[in-house]
């Protein structure tokens, strides 16, 4: 079921990162849905499935969009392993939480792949572009991770799989 | 537990490995495969989206409704009006082409197209159709709206096609001005933080005229982009740094950022009927 549960959110992700259209002064930054839902498995499973989520998401970020198949798993299963490894230091169902790993991961991703695709020559971005990108990767990082986590959690306990925070 | 994680590092290394290295055939599968299973729920949520978005447009307009109508009917008396001097123009410059010999030129047909998505990734400028090879959606065939030239297709699958815009940096496509004839290369320059889509013309004859507000027209060489399609319009004219050519930043007509239903060129060579037939006994993707 858990398994079942991963998929929908994943390919859900996917179709509202790729409909949802974004501001040219964020440097046209998808939606991070996909790392958001990465960020939510590190935080709340296991190991083991938060490495399929994100190898998960990867494929279907790569599929989506012109990049090569593997950088994006790549990335988010970097993302994933270190921010499983840290969980039991951090409060892992808390906003802010969510949105200082939204804050550095996004932004993090982002410079890994722009190294990943030029040296793989498939990206022409001038540096300005890189910057405005940046921007638009810390503040869409840092606001819409702690959504996608809540949705996320709102789902999974309304579906009887997380048990509901304590008020 | 020490072992275990090892096992789990070195699995995922190997996936990891596996992927990077996949020969780009079956990479091409994979991709197309998983764009094909999630095509149906991209078109449906984009659907909907543009159904609450034409539905608040006409709330909105309700109140200029007969206006837009008489403003409307003018319009079209006009349209009419021009098209008949068109018809009988063409005609007139057929038979002239005939008498001097020259080939018919080749009309192409359109497809029309609904945009179900933008690239998922942020990276490229690329939008993506909910038509493929199925309905005679080519690669590298040009993309046009109602206002201008919009890109080219670069990955076509059975029910989907991905453009590049004329906006990204990696589009280049030949052009020529209309007021003077001269020829240069129109690459992409990105959205600037306004949201305007920017391109620019590049190696211009440094001795011919431009001005702001000449029409740029694709100029037909290079094979992808047929002649005569509006690109856009010259906004600002310089030298360039070392003094051999002219270079022009231009506006493109088509509004990139929110073109819903664009146009597929189909050219219905023998070439691309013959690939289509076996793509589709094959369901392969691409």
């Amino acid at each position: 079921m858990s398994v079942v549960i991963m998929i929908f959110l994943l390919v859900c992700g996917a179709v509202l990162q790729a409909i949802v259209p974004t501001g040219p002064a964020m440097g046209q930054v998808r939606l991070p849905v996909l790392l958001g839902l990465v960020i939510y498995y590190s935080l709340l499973k296991p190991r083991k499935t938060a490495l399929n989520a994100a190898l998960l998401a990867g494929l279907l970020q790569d599929a989506l969009s012109m990049i090569p198949l593997g950088f994006s798993s790549f990335c988010f299963i970097l993302t994933a392993w270190i921010i499983n490894s840290w969980r039991e230091e951090v409060f892992t169902r808390h906003w802010l939480t969510h949105m200082l790993l939204g804050l550095a991961a996004v932004p993090a991703n982002l410079l890994v792949m722009f190294v990943l695709l030029t040296q793989a020559r498939v990206l022409v971005l001038p540096w300005s572009g890189l910057l405005l990108k940046l921007w638009g990767s810390i503040v869409t990082g840092a606001i819409f991770v702690p959504l996608v986590c809540r949705a996320a959690e709102t789902l999974e306990v309304k579906l009887g799989m997380l048990e509901a925070r304590e008020s | 537990m020490r072992d275990r994680k090892f096992i789990l590092l070195l699995t995922l290394a190997s996936i990891l490995l596996v992927l990077l290295n996949l020969p780009a055939p079956v990479s091409r599968k994979v991709e197309s495969s998983v764009r094909e299973g999630i095509s149906p729920l991209q078109q449906a949520v984009s659907g909907f989206g543009a159904r609450i978005k034409e539905a608040l447009i006409a709330l909105r307009g309700l109140g200029g409704l007969a206006r837009e109508n008489r403003e409307l009917s003018s319009e079209m008396v006009r349209l009419q009006n021009e098209t008949r001097l068109l018809r009988s123009l063409a005609a007139e410059n057929s038979e002239l082409r005939k008498q001097l010999g020259f080939a018919q030129r080749n009309v192409n047909e359109y497809i029309p197209c609904e945009v179900t998505g933008r690239d998922v990734s942020g990276w490229w400028q690329t939008i993506r159709l909910s038509k493929g090879v199925g309905d005679r959606v080519g690669e590298n065939r040009a993309v046009i709206s109602a206002e201008g030239l919009v890109g080219k297709t670069i990955d076509v699958s059975v029910h989907t096609a991905d453009v590049l815009l004329i906006s990204d940096p990696a589009c280049k496509v030949s052009a020529k001005i209309s007021r003077t004839g001269a020829f240069g290369i129109v690459t992409g320059r990105g959205v600037s933080p306004r949201g305007r889509a920017v391109c620019r013309m590049e190696f211009i004859n440094k001795n011919i005229s431009v001005l702001p507000g000449d029409e740029v027209f694709t100029s037909g060489l290079g094979g992808v982009f047929p002649q005569g399609l509006l690109i856009g319009y010259v906004e600002k004219v310089y030298t360039d740094r070392d003094g051999l050519y002219q270079s022009a930043e231009i506006e493109p007509k088509a509004d990139l950022g929110m073109v819903s239903y664009v146009f597929v060129e189909s050219r219905g060579d023998p070439v691309d009927e013959f690939m289509r037939a076996r793509r589709q006994e094959g369901g392969e993707g691409r």
